[in-house]
Protein backbone atom coordinates (compact mmCIF):
# COMPACT_ATOMS: atom_id res chain seq x y z
CA UNK A 1 0.00 0.00 0.00
CA UNK A 2 0.97 3.58 -0.39
CA UNK A 3 -0.65 6.84 0.54
CA UNK A 4 0.24 9.56 -2.03
CA UNK A 5 -1.52 12.20 -4.40
CA UNK A 6 -3.45 11.50 -7.40
CA UNK A 7 -3.95 14.22 -9.95
CA UNK A 8 -7.54 14.02 -11.37
CA UNK A 9 -8.05 13.31 -15.12
CA UNK A 10 -11.69 13.64 -15.73
CA UNK A 11 -14.38 14.09 -13.75
CA UNK A 12 -17.92 13.31 -15.44
CA UNK A 13 -21.16 12.36 -14.50
CA UNK A 14 -21.91 9.46 -16.21
CA UNK A 15 -25.50 9.20 -15.29
CA UNK A 16 -28.10 9.73 -13.08
CA UNK A 17 -26.45 8.95 -9.51
CA UNK A 18 -23.58 7.86 -11.37
CA UNK A 19 -19.88 9.69 -11.73
CA UNK A 20 -16.72 8.23 -12.75
CA UNK A 21 -13.47 9.91 -11.49
CA UNK A 22 -10.21 8.90 -13.06
CA UNK A 23 -6.62 9.85 -11.39
CA UNK A 24 -3.31 10.44 -13.14
CA UNK A 25 -0.80 8.47 -10.93
CA UNK A 26 -1.68 4.43 -10.15
CA UNK A 27 -0.60 2.44 -7.45
CA UNK A 28 2.33 0.07 -6.47
CA UNK A 29 1.23 -2.75 -6.17
CA UNK A 30 -1.10 -1.92 -8.66
CA UNK A 31 -5.23 -2.61 -7.02
CA UNK A 32 -6.89 -5.63 -7.94
CA UNK A 33 -10.73 -5.83 -8.64
CA UNK A 34 -12.33 -5.61 -5.11
CA UNK A 35 -9.77 -3.82 -3.39
CA UNK A 36 -10.64 0.35 -2.69
CA UNK A 37 -8.80 3.43 -1.97
CA UNK A 38 -9.42 5.88 0.69
CA UNK A 39 -9.48 9.55 0.07
CA UNK A 40 -9.04 12.59 1.44
CA UNK A 41 -11.52 15.17 0.82
CA UNK A 42 -10.71 18.77 1.84
CA UNK A 43 -12.27 20.26 4.89
CA UNK A 44 -13.64 16.58 5.79
CA UNK A 45 -11.68 14.86 8.77
CA UNK A 46 -12.33 11.47 7.38
CA UNK A 47 -11.48 9.96 4.44
CA UNK A 48 -13.57 8.27 2.12
CA UNK A 49 -13.54 4.48 0.82
CA UNK A 50 -14.20 3.91 -3.11
CA UNK A 51 -13.68 0.54 -4.64
CA UNK A 52 -11.78 0.49 -7.58
CA UNK A 53 -13.13 0.77 -10.76
CA UNK A 54 -10.05 -0.02 -12.95
CA UNK A 55 -6.29 0.44 -13.02
CA UNK A 56 -4.27 0.71 -16.17
CA UNK A 57 -1.09 2.31 -17.05
CA UNK A 58 -0.90 4.78 -14.99
CA UNK A 59 -4.28 5.82 -14.22
CA UNK A 60 -7.00 4.49 -11.85
CA UNK A 61 -10.77 4.82 -11.85
CA UNK A 62 -13.39 4.85 -9.39
CA UNK A 63 -17.12 5.72 -9.56
CA UNK A 64 -19.33 7.41 -6.79
CA UNK A 65 -22.68 8.65 -6.12
CA UNK A 66 -23.41 11.87 -4.49
CA UNK A 67 -24.95 11.36 -0.90
CA UNK A 68 -23.27 13.67 1.52
CA UNK A 69 -20.80 16.72 2.13
CA UNK A 70 -17.87 14.23 1.04
CA UNK A 71 -19.21 13.45 -2.57
CA UNK A 72 -20.46 16.55 -3.53
CA UNK A 73 -16.57 17.66 -2.73
CA UNK A 74 -15.99 15.30 -4.83
CA UNK A 75 -18.23 16.14 -7.65
CA UNK A 76 -16.91 19.86 -7.68
CA UNK A 77 -13.45 18.70 -8.50
CA UNK A 78 -11.87 19.90 -11.74
CA UNK A 79 -8.79 18.24 -13.72
CA UNK A 80 -5.39 18.77 -12.07
CA UNK A 81 -6.42 19.07 -9.06
CA UNK A 82 -4.98 16.13 -6.51
CA UNK A 83 -6.27 14.53 -3.49
CA UNK A 84 -4.65 12.34 -1.40
CA UNK A 85 -5.12 8.69 -1.26
CA UNK A 86 -4.32 5.20 0.91
CA UNK A 87 -3.87 2.63 -1.24
CA UNK A 88 -4.64 -0.23 -2.48
CA UNK A 89 -6.12 -1.47 0.41
CA UNK A 90 -8.75 -4.60 1.54
CA UNK A 91 -8.79 -8.19 0.19
CA UNK A 92 -10.13 -8.61 -3.94
CA UNK A 93 -12.11 -10.76 -5.54
CA UNK A 94 -10.84 -14.71 -5.52
CA UNK A 95 -10.14 -15.76 -9.10
CA UNK A 96 -9.99 -19.74 -9.54
CA UNK A 97 -8.75 -20.71 -12.86
CA UNK A 98 -11.40 -23.62 -13.27
CA UNK A 99 -14.11 -20.94 -12.82
CA UNK A 100 -14.99 -20.75 -16.60
CA UNK A 101 -18.66 -19.81 -16.57
CA UNK A 102 -18.55 -16.36 -14.02
CA UNK A 103 -22.05 -14.49 -13.41
CA UNK A 104 -21.59 -10.85 -11.83
CA UNK A 105 -24.19 -9.18 -10.72
CA UNK A 106 -24.39 -4.99 -9.49
CA UNK A 107 -25.88 -2.13 -9.05
CA UNK A 108 -25.52 1.57 -8.32
CA UNK A 109 -21.74 2.57 -7.50
CA UNK A 110 -21.36 -1.19 -6.48
CA UNK A 111 -20.89 -1.79 -10.30
CA UNK A 112 -17.02 -0.55 -10.36
CA UNK A 113 -15.23 -3.53 -8.67
CA UNK A 114 -17.52 -5.39 -11.31
CA UNK A 115 -16.12 -3.52 -14.33
CA UNK A 116 -12.90 -4.04 -13.07
CA UNK A 117 -12.95 -7.83 -12.82
CA UNK A 118 -15.00 -8.49 -15.94
CA UNK A 119 -12.05 -6.41 -18.02
CA UNK A 120 -9.48 -8.40 -15.94
CA UNK A 121 -11.56 -11.50 -16.98
CA UNK A 122 -12.25 -10.76 -20.16
CA UNK A 123 -8.85 -11.43 -21.43
CA UNK A 124 -8.97 -15.20 -20.35
CA UNK A 125 -10.66 -17.79 -21.30
CA UNK A 126 -13.84 -17.20 -19.25
CA UNK A 127 -17.49 -17.03 -20.13
CA UNK A 128 -18.85 -13.96 -18.17
CA UNK A 129 -22.36 -12.83 -18.20
CA UNK A 130 -22.51 -9.67 -15.75
CA UNK A 131 -26.17 -8.77 -14.75
CA UNK A 132 -26.58 -4.97 -14.25
CA UNK A 133 -29.74 -3.84 -12.33
CA UNK A 134 -30.65 -0.14 -11.98
CA UNK A 135 -33.80 2.18 -10.91
CA UNK A 136 -33.97 3.40 -14.80
CA UNK A 137 -32.74 3.84 -18.32
CA UNK A 138 -30.97 7.15 -17.09
CA UNK A 139 -29.08 5.66 -13.90
CA UNK A 140 -26.96 2.85 -16.24
CA UNK A 141 -23.55 4.12 -16.77
CA UNK A 142 -23.27 2.60 -20.65
CA UNK A 143 -20.28 4.26 -21.30
CA UNK A 144 -18.03 2.20 -18.43
CA UNK A 145 -19.09 -1.06 -19.76
CA UNK A 146 -16.54 -3.41 -20.91
CA UNK A 147 -16.87 -4.30 -24.97
CA UNK A 148 -17.32 -8.05 -25.47
CA UNK A 149 -19.44 -9.05 -22.21
CA UNK A 150 -23.25 -10.30 -22.67
CA UNK A 151 -25.04 -8.10 -20.50
CA UNK A 152 -28.53 -8.32 -18.50
CA UNK A 153 -30.17 -5.48 -17.44
CA UNK A 154 -32.96 -4.75 -15.59
CA UNK A 155 -34.66 -1.37 -14.16
CA UNK A 156 -37.19 -0.92 -11.44
CA UNK A 157 -39.64 0.93 -14.51
CA UNK A 158 -38.79 -1.42 -17.03
CA UNK A 159 -37.02 1.36 -18.74
CA UNK A 160 -34.34 -0.54 -20.07
CA UNK A 161 -34.35 -4.10 -20.20
CA UNK A 162 -36.17 -6.11 -18.28
CA UNK A 163 -38.53 -4.92 -15.68
CA UNK A 164 -37.96 -5.62 -12.18
CA UNK A 165 -35.18 -6.94 -9.71
CA UNK A 166 -31.77 -8.15 -10.37
CA UNK A 167 -32.07 -11.34 -8.36
CA UNK A 168 -35.10 -12.49 -10.32
CA UNK A 169 -33.42 -11.73 -13.48
CA UNK A 170 -30.22 -13.89 -11.82
CA UNK A 171 -32.29 -16.70 -10.85
CA UNK A 172 -34.25 -16.85 -14.10
CA UNK A 173 -31.34 -16.81 -16.03
CA UNK A 174 -29.89 -19.83 -14.23
CA UNK A 175 -33.03 -21.87 -14.89
CA UNK A 176 -32.70 -21.22 -18.70
CA UNK A 177 -29.03 -21.72 -19.19
CA UNK A 178 -28.00 -23.80 -15.93
CA UNK A 179 -25.47 -22.94 -12.96
CA UNK A 180 -22.60 -20.69 -13.05
CA UNK A 181 -18.77 -21.84 -11.33
CA UNK A 182 -19.20 -18.39 -9.54
CA UNK A 183 -21.14 -15.04 -8.59
CA UNK A 184 -20.00 -12.14 -7.86
CA UNK A 185 -21.37 -9.42 -6.65
CA UNK A 186 -21.61 -5.54 -5.60
CA UNK A 187 -24.25 -2.80 -4.56
CA UNK A 188 -26.81 -2.40 -1.80
CA UNK A 189 -26.91 -4.69 0.76
CA UNK A 190 -30.27 -6.25 -0.19
CA UNK A 191 -29.26 -7.22 -3.56
CA UNK A 192 -26.10 -8.82 -1.88
CA UNK A 193 -28.33 -10.52 0.43
CA UNK A 194 -30.01 -11.92 -2.33
CA UNK A 195 -27.12 -13.08 -3.93
CA UNK A 196 -26.62 -14.99 -1.04
CA UNK A 197 -29.85 -16.80 -0.89
CA UNK A 198 -29.00 -17.71 -4.72
CA UNK A 199 -25.58 -18.96 -3.63
CA UNK A 200 -27.41 -21.21 -1.11
CA UNK A 201 -30.48 -22.08 -3.30
CA UNK A 202 -28.20 -23.18 -6.17
CA UNK A 203 -25.10 -24.35 -4.37
CA UNK A 204 -23.09 -21.64 -6.31
CA UNK A 205 -20.22 -20.43 -4.42
CA UNK A 206 -20.73 -16.45 -4.12
CA UNK A 207 -18.46 -13.51 -3.69
CA UNK A 208 -19.83 -10.25 -2.53
CA UNK A 209 -17.78 -6.17 -1.72
CA UNK A 210 -19.79 -5.08 1.05
CA UNK A 211 -19.58 -1.44 1.88
CA UNK A 212 -19.17 0.91 4.81
CA UNK A 213 -18.50 4.30 6.81
CA UNK A 214 -14.57 3.94 7.49
CA UNK A 215 -12.25 5.94 9.55
CA UNK A 216 -8.88 4.14 9.27
CA UNK A 217 -9.20 1.66 5.93
CA UNK A 218 -6.41 0.16 6.73
CA UNK A 219 -7.90 -2.27 9.91
CA UNK A 220 -6.29 -0.53 12.98
CA UNK A 221 -9.79 1.03 14.21
CA UNK A 222 -12.28 -1.57 13.71
CA UNK A 223 -14.97 0.93 12.80
CA UNK A 224 -16.51 -0.50 9.74
CA UNK A 225 -16.94 -4.29 11.00
CA UNK A 226 -20.02 -6.35 9.96
CA UNK A 227 -21.11 -10.03 11.32
CA UNK A 228 -18.87 -13.01 10.06
CA UNK A 229 -19.98 -16.30 11.02
CA UNK A 230 -17.44 -18.56 12.94
CA UNK A 231 -17.64 -21.93 14.40
CA UNK A 232 -18.89 -21.11 17.50
CA UNK A 233 -21.35 -18.43 16.65
CA UNK A 234 -20.36 -15.05 15.05
CA UNK A 235 -17.80 -12.16 15.16
CA UNK A 236 -17.32 -8.78 14.13
CA UNK A 237 -14.62 -8.34 11.32
CA UNK A 238 -13.55 -5.73 9.31
CA UNK A 239 -14.95 -4.97 6.04
CA UNK A 240 -11.44 -3.36 4.97
CA UNK A 241 -9.21 -5.76 6.23
CA UNK A 242 -10.88 -9.79 6.40
CA UNK A 243 -12.76 -7.73 3.07
CA UNK A 244 -14.85 -5.96 1.75
CA UNK A 245 -14.66 -9.36 -0.32
CA UNK A 246 -16.59 -11.85 1.53
CA UNK A 247 -18.12 -15.36 0.57
CA UNK A 248 -21.68 -14.79 1.18
CA UNK A 249 -21.80 -17.96 3.03
CA UNK A 250 -20.18 -16.26 5.75
CA UNK A 251 -21.81 -12.94 5.92
CA UNK A 252 -24.49 -12.97 8.85
CA UNK A 253 -27.15 -10.87 8.06
CA UNK A 254 -29.10 -8.20 10.07
CA UNK B 1 18.27 16.12 15.43
CA UNK B 2 19.89 12.74 16.84
CA UNK B 3 17.64 10.35 18.39
CA UNK B 4 18.92 11.59 21.80
CA UNK B 5 17.19 14.36 21.50
CA UNK B 6 13.95 13.64 21.43
CA UNK B 7 14.48 10.30 23.79
CA UNK B 8 11.99 10.39 26.56
CA UNK B 9 11.62 8.77 29.64
CA UNK B 10 8.46 7.89 30.61
CA UNK B 11 7.24 6.02 34.05
CA UNK B 12 10.72 4.69 34.00
CA UNK B 13 10.40 3.32 30.28
CA UNK B 14 12.47 4.65 27.90
CA UNK B 15 12.08 5.47 24.08
CA UNK B 16 13.88 6.23 21.31
CA UNK B 17 10.92 9.20 20.16
CA UNK B 18 8.13 10.73 22.10
CA UNK B 19 5.48 10.11 19.68
CA UNK B 20 3.51 6.99 20.90
CA UNK B 21 0.25 5.52 18.72
CA UNK B 22 -2.69 5.83 21.56
CA UNK B 23 -5.12 3.34 22.00
CA UNK B 24 -7.87 2.28 19.94
CA UNK B 25 -6.26 3.64 16.98
CA UNK B 26 -3.63 0.98 16.00
CA UNK B 27 -5.33 -2.16 16.47
CA UNK B 28 -2.75 -4.18 18.33
CA UNK B 29 0.07 -2.97 16.51
CA UNK B 30 0.62 -6.24 13.91
CA UNK B 31 -0.90 -4.07 11.11
CA UNK B 32 1.78 -3.41 9.02
CA UNK B 33 1.46 0.11 7.08
CA UNK B 34 4.07 0.52 4.54
CA UNK B 35 3.90 4.30 4.62
CA UNK B 36 4.42 4.79 8.27
CA UNK B 37 8.39 5.31 9.62
CA UNK B 38 7.97 3.02 12.83
CA UNK B 39 11.66 4.30 13.47
CA UNK B 40 10.23 7.28 14.63
CA UNK B 41 7.25 6.12 17.11
CA UNK B 42 8.16 5.79 20.39
CA UNK B 43 5.89 3.05 21.21
CA UNK B 44 2.08 1.74 20.29
CA UNK B 45 -0.50 1.79 23.10
CA UNK B 46 -2.82 -1.59 22.01
CA UNK B 47 -6.77 -1.71 21.67
CA UNK B 48 -8.00 -2.10 25.07
CA UNK B 49 -8.09 -5.86 25.78
CA UNK B 50 -10.32 -7.15 28.98
CA UNK B 51 -10.25 -10.52 30.47
CA UNK B 52 -13.40 -12.16 28.58
CA UNK B 53 -13.66 -11.63 24.90
CA UNK B 54 -15.57 -8.87 24.35
CA UNK B 55 -17.87 -8.32 20.73
CA UNK B 56 -18.17 -4.82 20.36
CA UNK B 57 -20.49 -2.19 19.56
CA UNK B 58 -23.15 -2.27 16.16
CA UNK B 59 -22.88 -0.26 13.73
CA UNK B 60 -22.48 2.63 13.30
CA UNK B 61 -19.02 2.43 14.87
CA UNK B 62 -18.01 5.68 13.32
CA UNK B 63 -18.94 9.52 12.40
CA UNK B 64 -17.98 12.45 10.60
CA UNK B 65 -18.02 15.67 13.33
CA UNK B 66 -16.99 19.16 12.91
CA UNK B 67 -13.11 18.66 12.55
CA UNK B 68 -13.09 15.37 14.11
CA UNK B 69 -14.92 12.13 14.84
CA UNK B 70 -17.12 10.39 16.77
CA UNK B 71 -16.65 6.87 17.53
CA UNK B 72 -18.26 3.55 19.18
CA UNK B 73 -16.05 0.61 18.98
CA UNK B 74 -17.30 -0.73 22.63
CA UNK B 75 -13.97 -2.70 23.21
CA UNK B 76 -14.09 -5.24 20.73
CA UNK B 77 -11.22 -7.67 21.76
CA UNK B 78 -10.33 -11.42 22.03
CA UNK B 79 -9.74 -11.46 25.79
CA UNK B 80 -6.24 -11.29 27.95
CA UNK B 81 -5.63 -15.44 27.22
CA UNK B 82 -6.54 -15.13 23.03
CA UNK B 83 -4.21 -11.69 23.18
CA UNK B 84 -1.62 -13.10 24.83
CA UNK B 85 -1.46 -16.03 22.81
CA UNK B 86 -1.90 -14.95 19.66
CA UNK B 87 -1.69 -11.60 19.28
CA UNK B 88 1.77 -10.59 21.42
CA UNK B 89 3.59 -12.86 19.33
CA UNK B 90 2.31 -11.28 15.93
CA UNK B 91 3.22 -7.69 17.63
CA UNK B 92 6.90 -8.47 18.61
CA UNK B 93 7.51 -9.67 15.22
CA UNK B 94 7.22 -5.82 14.31
CA UNK B 95 9.76 -5.00 17.07
CA UNK B 96 7.92 -1.76 18.22
CA UNK B 97 8.03 -0.82 22.21
CA UNK B 98 4.40 -2.59 22.99
CA UNK B 99 2.09 -1.40 25.83
CA UNK B 100 -0.67 -3.02 26.49
CA UNK B 101 -4.35 -1.28 27.18
CA UNK B 102 -6.31 -3.13 29.98
CA UNK B 103 -9.59 -2.68 31.41
CA UNK B 104 -11.90 -4.26 34.03
CA UNK B 105 -15.28 -3.98 35.60
CA UNK B 106 -13.77 -4.37 39.14
CA UNK B 107 -10.16 -4.55 41.24
CA UNK B 108 -10.49 -8.10 41.14
CA UNK B 109 -10.93 -8.43 37.01
CA UNK B 110 -8.09 -5.89 36.97
CA UNK B 111 -5.38 -7.60 39.09
CA UNK B 112 -6.38 -10.67 37.33
CA UNK B 113 -5.59 -9.34 33.69
CA UNK B 114 -2.56 -7.74 34.98
CA UNK B 115 -1.50 -10.64 36.43
CA UNK B 116 -1.66 -12.60 33.74
CA UNK B 117 0.07 -9.38 31.58
CA UNK B 118 3.42 -9.21 34.14
CA UNK B 119 4.83 -12.50 32.87
CA UNK B 120 5.27 -11.00 29.20
CA UNK B 121 7.71 -9.35 27.63
CA UNK B 122 6.05 -6.38 27.00
CA UNK B 123 6.91 -2.13 28.25
CA UNK B 124 4.08 -0.89 29.67
CA UNK B 125 0.71 -1.63 30.92
CA UNK B 126 -2.12 1.20 30.36
CA UNK B 127 -5.01 1.06 32.01
CA UNK B 128 -8.26 2.58 30.50
CA UNK B 129 -10.39 3.91 33.08
CA UNK B 130 -12.06 6.14 30.39
CA UNK B 131 -14.03 4.58 27.73
CA UNK B 132 -17.08 6.40 26.72
CA UNK B 133 -18.63 3.65 24.85
CA UNK B 134 -19.36 0.74 27.34
CA UNK B 135 -21.99 0.90 30.23
CA UNK B 136 -22.86 3.89 29.40
CA UNK B 137 -25.44 4.38 32.09
CA UNK B 138 -23.17 3.88 34.33
CA UNK B 139 -20.26 6.17 35.72
CA UNK B 140 -16.69 5.47 33.84
CA UNK B 141 -13.92 4.62 36.74
CA UNK B 142 -12.12 7.70 35.83
CA UNK B 143 -15.17 9.88 37.05
CA UNK B 144 -14.49 9.25 40.58
CA UNK B 145 -11.40 9.65 41.69
CA UNK B 146 -12.16 7.02 44.59
CA UNK B 147 -12.76 3.96 42.20
CA UNK B 148 -9.62 5.56 39.93
CA UNK B 149 -7.74 5.06 43.27
CA UNK B 150 -8.63 1.42 43.54
CA UNK B 151 -8.35 0.22 40.44
CA UNK B 152 -4.76 2.41 39.76
CA UNK B 153 -3.95 0.21 42.86
CA UNK B 154 -5.24 -3.48 42.16
CA UNK B 155 -3.15 -3.02 38.87
CA UNK B 156 0.38 -1.77 40.94
CA UNK B 157 -0.08 -4.27 43.17
CA UNK B 158 -0.02 -6.88 40.09
CA UNK B 159 2.11 -5.14 37.26
CA UNK B 160 5.68 -5.81 38.84
CA UNK B 161 8.38 -3.69 37.58
CA UNK B 162 6.75 -3.23 34.15
CA UNK B 163 5.71 0.88 34.07
CA UNK B 164 1.69 1.73 34.65
CA UNK B 165 -0.08 4.07 32.82
CA UNK B 166 -3.71 5.59 33.81
CA UNK B 167 -5.66 6.91 30.86
CA UNK B 168 -8.10 9.15 32.27
CA UNK B 169 -11.32 11.35 30.95
CA UNK B 170 -12.32 14.78 30.39
CA UNK B 171 -15.53 14.12 31.17
CA UNK B 172 -15.09 15.10 34.78
CA UNK B 173 -15.76 17.99 37.00
CA UNK B 174 -11.81 18.36 38.08
CA UNK B 175 -9.83 15.74 36.33
CA UNK B 176 -6.38 17.06 38.73
CA UNK B 177 -8.26 15.34 41.48
CA UNK B 178 -8.92 12.26 39.67
CA UNK B 179 -4.84 12.68 38.09
CA UNK B 180 -3.97 13.10 42.16
CA UNK B 181 -5.75 9.83 42.63
CA UNK B 182 -4.08 7.67 39.88
CA UNK B 183 -0.98 9.50 41.25
CA UNK B 184 -1.42 8.35 44.71
CA UNK B 185 -1.97 4.99 44.19
CA UNK B 186 0.79 4.44 42.34
CA UNK B 187 0.51 5.34 38.52
CA UNK B 188 4.12 5.81 37.07
CA UNK B 189 2.81 8.33 34.55
CA UNK B 190 -0.78 9.48 32.95
CA UNK B 191 -2.72 9.46 29.49
CA UNK B 192 -4.55 12.78 29.06
CA UNK B 193 -6.82 12.81 27.23
CA UNK B 194 -9.75 9.80 26.35
CA UNK B 195 -12.58 10.87 24.06
CA UNK B 196 -15.02 13.62 25.15
CA UNK B 197 -18.75 11.68 24.80
CA UNK B 198 -21.13 13.34 22.46
CA UNK B 199 -23.40 12.31 19.92
CA UNK B 200 -24.79 13.33 16.39
CA UNK B 201 -28.01 13.17 15.46
CA UNK B 202 -29.64 11.98 11.94
CA UNK B 203 -31.94 14.04 10.65
CA UNK B 204 -32.67 11.44 7.49
CA UNK B 205 -32.63 8.58 9.49
CA UNK B 206 -33.83 10.17 12.96
CA UNK B 207 -31.61 9.04 15.28
CA UNK B 208 -28.32 9.73 17.33
CA UNK B 209 -24.70 8.47 16.96
CA UNK B 210 -23.07 8.13 20.29
CA UNK B 211 -20.13 7.89 20.67
CA UNK B 212 -16.67 9.53 21.91
CA UNK B 213 -15.30 12.97 20.31
CA UNK B 214 -11.41 12.89 18.83
CA UNK B 215 -9.85 15.24 16.12
CA UNK B 216 -8.76 18.53 15.98
CA UNK B 217 -12.30 20.01 17.79
CA UNK B 218 -10.82 18.43 21.46
CA UNK B 219 -7.60 19.72 21.57
CA UNK B 220 -7.83 22.40 23.92
CA UNK B 221 -9.83 20.25 25.50
CA UNK B 222 -6.74 18.05 25.88
CA UNK B 223 -4.20 20.75 26.40
CA UNK B 224 -5.88 22.37 29.34
CA UNK B 225 -5.98 19.13 31.02
CA UNK B 226 -2.43 18.76 30.33
CA UNK B 227 -1.91 22.19 31.64
CA UNK B 228 -3.58 21.63 34.87
CA UNK B 229 -2.06 18.04 35.72
CA UNK B 230 1.01 19.40 35.33
CA UNK B 231 0.93 21.62 38.46
CA UNK B 232 -1.40 18.85 40.49
CA UNK B 233 0.78 15.94 39.75
CA UNK B 234 4.25 15.09 39.84
CA UNK B 235 3.81 11.89 37.08
CA UNK B 236 4.87 12.11 33.55
CA UNK B 237 2.20 13.02 31.15
CA UNK B 238 1.26 11.68 27.50
CA UNK B 239 -0.59 14.24 26.10
CA UNK B 240 -3.28 13.54 23.47
CA UNK B 241 -6.17 14.31 22.29
CA UNK B 242 -6.84 16.57 18.55
CA UNK B 243 -2.69 16.57 17.81
CA UNK B 244 -3.13 16.96 13.75
CA UNK B 245 0.03 18.74 13.29
CA UNK B 246 3.80 19.15 14.87
CA UNK B 247 2.83 22.20 16.51
CA UNK B 248 0.10 20.69 17.96
CA UNK B 249 2.24 18.42 19.86
CA UNK B 250 4.46 20.96 20.46
CA UNK B 251 1.91 22.77 22.03
CA UNK B 252 0.95 19.50 24.31
CA UNK B 253 5.09 19.74 25.38
CA UNK B 254 4.61 23.18 26.06
CA UNK B 255 1.93 22.68 28.26
CA UNK B 256 3.05 19.71 30.27
CA UNK B 257 3.36 16.23 28.18
CA UNK B 258 6.69 14.51 28.34
CA UNK B 259 5.16 12.49 25.46
CA UNK B 260 2.34 13.05 22.73
CA UNK B 261 -0.48 10.31 21.44
CA UNK B 262 -1.09 9.97 17.92
CA UNK B 263 -4.91 9.50 17.52
CA UNK B 264 -7.75 9.72 14.97
CA UNK B 265 -5.39 12.23 13.07
CA UNK B 266 -3.51 9.84 11.84
CA UNK B 267 -6.37 8.65 9.80
CA UNK B 268 -6.43 12.01 7.85
CA UNK B 269 -2.92 12.41 7.50
CA UNK B 270 -0.48 9.43 7.19
CA UNK B 271 2.51 11.15 7.45
CA UNK B 272 1.65 12.82 10.70
CA UNK B 273 4.10 10.48 12.86
CA UNK B 274 6.92 11.97 11.24
CA UNK B 275 5.91 15.21 11.34
CA UNK B 276 5.12 15.24 14.57
CA UNK B 277 8.90 13.97 14.85
CA UNK B 278 10.33 16.11 12.64
CA UNK B 279 8.50 19.66 14.41
CA UNK B 280 9.73 18.45 17.87
CA UNK B 281 13.35 18.65 16.58
CA UNK B 282 13.00 21.84 14.85
CA UNK B 283 11.18 23.67 17.81
CA UNK B 284 13.99 21.91 19.90
CA UNK B 285 17.02 23.15 17.60
CA UNK B 286 15.10 26.71 16.63
CA UNK B 287 15.02 27.32 21.07
CA UNK B 288 18.72 26.50 21.39
CA UNK B 289 16.68 23.62 24.27
CA UNK B 290 19.02 20.30 24.30
CA UNK B 291 16.36 17.84 25.27
CA UNK B 292 12.40 17.33 24.78
CA UNK B 293 12.69 16.85 28.90
CA UNK B 294 13.77 20.35 29.18
CA UNK B 295 10.45 21.97 27.25
CA UNK B 296 7.85 19.55 28.88
CA UNK B 297 5.84 22.23 30.52
CA UNK B 298 8.27 25.33 29.67
CA UNK B 299 4.89 27.25 30.02
CA UNK B 300 3.85 26.32 33.20
CA UNK B 301 6.93 26.73 34.62
CA UNK B 302 7.60 30.19 33.35
CA UNK B 303 4.27 30.90 35.31
CA UNK B 304 5.44 29.45 38.33
CA UNK B 305 9.02 31.22 37.90
CA UNK B 306 6.92 34.58 37.83
CA UNK B 307 5.45 33.72 40.79
CA UNK B 308 8.39 33.40 42.36
CA UNK B 309 7.86 29.27 43.02
CA UNK B 310 10.53 26.94 42.69
CA UNK B 311 10.09 24.06 40.12
CA UNK B 312 9.12 21.09 40.80
CA UNK B 313 10.97 17.83 40.05
CA UNK B 314 9.25 15.03 38.53
CA UNK B 315 9.64 11.92 38.39
CA UNK B 316 10.73 9.94 35.22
Amino acid sequence: MEAKNLTVCRNARLAEHLYLMEFEGAFTPPALPGQFIHIKIDGLFLRRPFSVAGQKNNRLAILYKVVGKGTEILARKKGGETLNAIGPLGKSFPVIKKWKNVYLAGGGTGIAPLIFLADKLSGEDVKITFFYGAKSRGCIGFEILPAGINFVFTTEDGSYGDKGLLDRAVCGFIGKNGRPDVIYGGGPAGLLKKIGRISEDFSVPAFVSLENRMACGTGICYGCVTKIKTGSGWEYMRICKEGPVFNTKDIKWD
Amino acid sequence: MGLNTLGVKIGGLSLNSPVIMMSGIFSYGEVVLDYLDYKKLGAIVTKTVSLEPRKGNPQPRVWEAPSGMLNSIGLQNPGIKAFIKKGLPAVRKNGIRIIVSVTGNSAEEISGIVNLLSAEKIDGIELNLSCPNVNRKELMAAQSPEMTWLLVKAAKKECGRIPLIAKLSPNVTDITAVAAAAEDAGADALSLINTVRGISVDVEKMRIMEGGLSGPAIKPAGLRAVYDVFRKTGVPLIGMGGIASGRDAVEYILAGASAVGVGSGFFSNPFLVDEIYRALGDFLKNNGIKKLSCASGLLNEKEKKQAGQPRRKRKV
